[in-house]
């Protein structure tokens, strides 16, 4: 196993007199995917800035052994007076490389994220909510970074765009073994992306559950990750970081499809149960 | 260069969209004409009289040397205005400390008279240049220091973690974070210090010099002579005019493009 290159050893963090993280115990190698998942408000985004030194550490012990990471935030933070190849070429910019060859790598990895030549040239609150967030992930691709830490990147995305997204983080995060610390509350797409998965509990903010994959993101079709997530969620340590009631779908044995009922007062007029349902769809 | 060429070519489009402005301005000019009808010429002259006046100064070789000296004075208490607001309001804004200890004195600064700073001016610097470029620049810096302090302190702090965490060096960061928009702030302050550097170095001449254009107005008065002060107002209000819509909105649209396009 490579050796680990961001390791958290007991931090904890506090607002005030508010603790919002306690205990936490975590280590990072390179090309590791590693999702943190829990409901919100519990601290998930200030342990990514504390990892992205934004925070300082007030307890415990934070080594950070990469050497260029980039983060991508929950809201795009562009910059408004730029335009979008500009905003993508901005850490770029930073690190010194010529204007001519920063722009042609703004222009190659915000194709690869699906961003015309137009797109590219307008400002970006021309942009929709989705475009801006492909540009915030070129941006922090375009570094080629050893470390992403991403905080909900993807949650202003419909399904297909997330898809494709997901497919680009997977292809670069395999072809340059990029280590990346996402945040979500969408344990799907944790399971879908993630090797190890950690489950947060609020109040402080802790780790209370650590949840392994063994087979490869590239590999994992969605009946996999859907079964996966719903035996993630069986899970009574899960369930209860989340405030999901102790009882969960498993103890109803025999489980209809949630979208039969409807569907069959539409498709079979002659059910008997279908006059008072139809009461229902009839505004 | 790119910022020439693109006021250059933006020039007759805005030039065209002037006419609105013009047809107010004719607007005033009648209802001048008409409170001359009221009056008569020697309390208000007629406009036709004054811009009359005005090119007999302007063909007898008087306007334009006064005209200069009051444009040197002006401007360069404005320059230095410029250029010490702007860079103490933004130092002051990047400091929590610094901005809560500059705001009541530059409150202090805002509420003093210019008539005050005038008086204290003659005593400091006599009947030299030093008088009006002091008090313009004086009565120029605290509005220009509060638009630099308050745009420096309204950056979203998200994209100031953005910065930092994309490892921007401090040169970008004043380039391509902080500038852009404390440029929204700080040229609005701009057009308004000019405005008032017109205005305070006419009266600062009026009372200290013995040139410029206010010493013009007060030989004037003393003639009772109304149409020549109404031709030095004019010339004084017509660069101030042209200044400001020919030269500073044009580069003001040019710099905040982004924004007018949304």
């Amino acid at each position: 196993m490579n050796q680990a290159l961001l390791n958290l050893h007991d931090v904890g963090h506090a607002y005030g007199l508010k603790s919002v993280l306690d205990g936490i115990d975590l280590s990072l190698e390179a090309g590791q995917v590693l999702a943190l998942v829990g409901p919100s408000g519990c601290g998930k985004t200030t342990l990514l800035h504390l990892c992205a030194g934004l925070l300082n550490c007030q307890s415990g012990r934070l080594d950070n052994h990469f050497v260029r990471p980039a983060v991508m935030f929950q809201q795009p933070r562009l910059l408004p007076w730029k335009t979008t190849r500009d905003n993508i070429a901005l850490g770029l910019k930073a690190a010194g490389i010529p204007r001519r060859e920063r722009l042609a790598n703004a222009e190659r990895i915000g194709a690869a994220v699906g961003l015309d030549r137009l797109a590219l040239a307008q400002f970006p609150h021309l942009l929709s909510g989705g475009m801006q967030s492909r540009a915030a992930l070129a941006r922090a691709l375009v570094l080629e970074p050893d470390l992403l830490l991403m905080d909900e990147p993807f949650s202003a995305l419909d399904i297909g765009l997330k898809a494709q997204l997901h497919r680009l983080l997977l292809d670069e995060q395999a072809a340059r073994s990029l280590a990346v610390l996402m945040i979500t509350h969408d344990l799907m797409e944790a399971v879908r992306l993630a090797d190890t998965v950690l489950v947060m509990a609020a109040e402080p903010g802790r780790i209370v559950h650590r949840f392994d994959l063994n087979i490869p993101a590239r590999q994992r079709d969605d009946a996999l990750v859907h079964q996966t997530t719903a035996e993630l969620l069986q899970n009574a340590t899960v369930r209860a970081s989340f405030g999901l009631s102790a009882a969960g779908a498993g103890d109803c044995p025999h489980r209809p499809s949630m979208l039969s009922p409807g569907m069959a007062s539409f498709g079979a007029p002659a059910n008997q149960a279908a006059p008072a349902q139809r009461k229902g769809f009839g505004c | 260069m790119n910022l020439l060429r693109a006021w250059l070519k933006g020039l007759p489009a805005y030039l065209w969209s002037g006419w609105g402005a013009i047809s107010s301005l004719l607007l005033l000019m009648a209802g001048w004409e008409s409170l001359n009808g009221l009056y008569g010429d020697l309390i208000l002259p007629t406009p036709g009289s004054t811009f009359a006046t005005l090119y007999q100064l302007i063909e007898a070789g008087s306007a334009w040397p006064e005209l200069a000296v009051t444009a040197r004075r002006a401007l360069s208490g404005l320059a230095l205005a410029i250029a010490a607001g702007s860079v103490l309001g933004m130092t002051a804004g990047v400091s929590m400390t610094a901005a809560m200890m500059s705001r009541p004195l530059v409150t202090v600064l805002l509420g003093t008279p210019p008539i005050a700073w005038l008086v204290l001016a003659m005593l400091w610097f006599g009947s030299s240049d030093g008088t009006p470029v002091f008090t313009v620049f004086i009565a120029c810096f605290p509005v220009i220091f509060m638009g630099a302090l308050q745009g420096t302190r309204t950056l979203d702090h998200q994209l100031k973690d953005m910065a930092s965490v994309f490892r921007l060096p401090a040169h970008m960061k004043l380039f391509d974070l902080y500038l852009p928009h404390v440029f929204s702030y700080l040229f609005p302050a701009w057009i308004t210090a000019l405005g008032t550097s017109w205005k305070v170095v006419v009266m600062a001449e009026l009372l200290a010099s013995s040139d410029g254009v206010g010493a013009a107005l007060a030989v004037s008065r003393s003639h009772l002579d109304t149409s020549t002060t109404l031709a030095w107002i004019c010339a004084v209000v017509g660069i101030l005019l042209a200044v400001e819509y020919l030269l500073l909105e044009p580069i003001k649209r040019e710099v905040e493009r982004w924004r007018q396009l949304g």
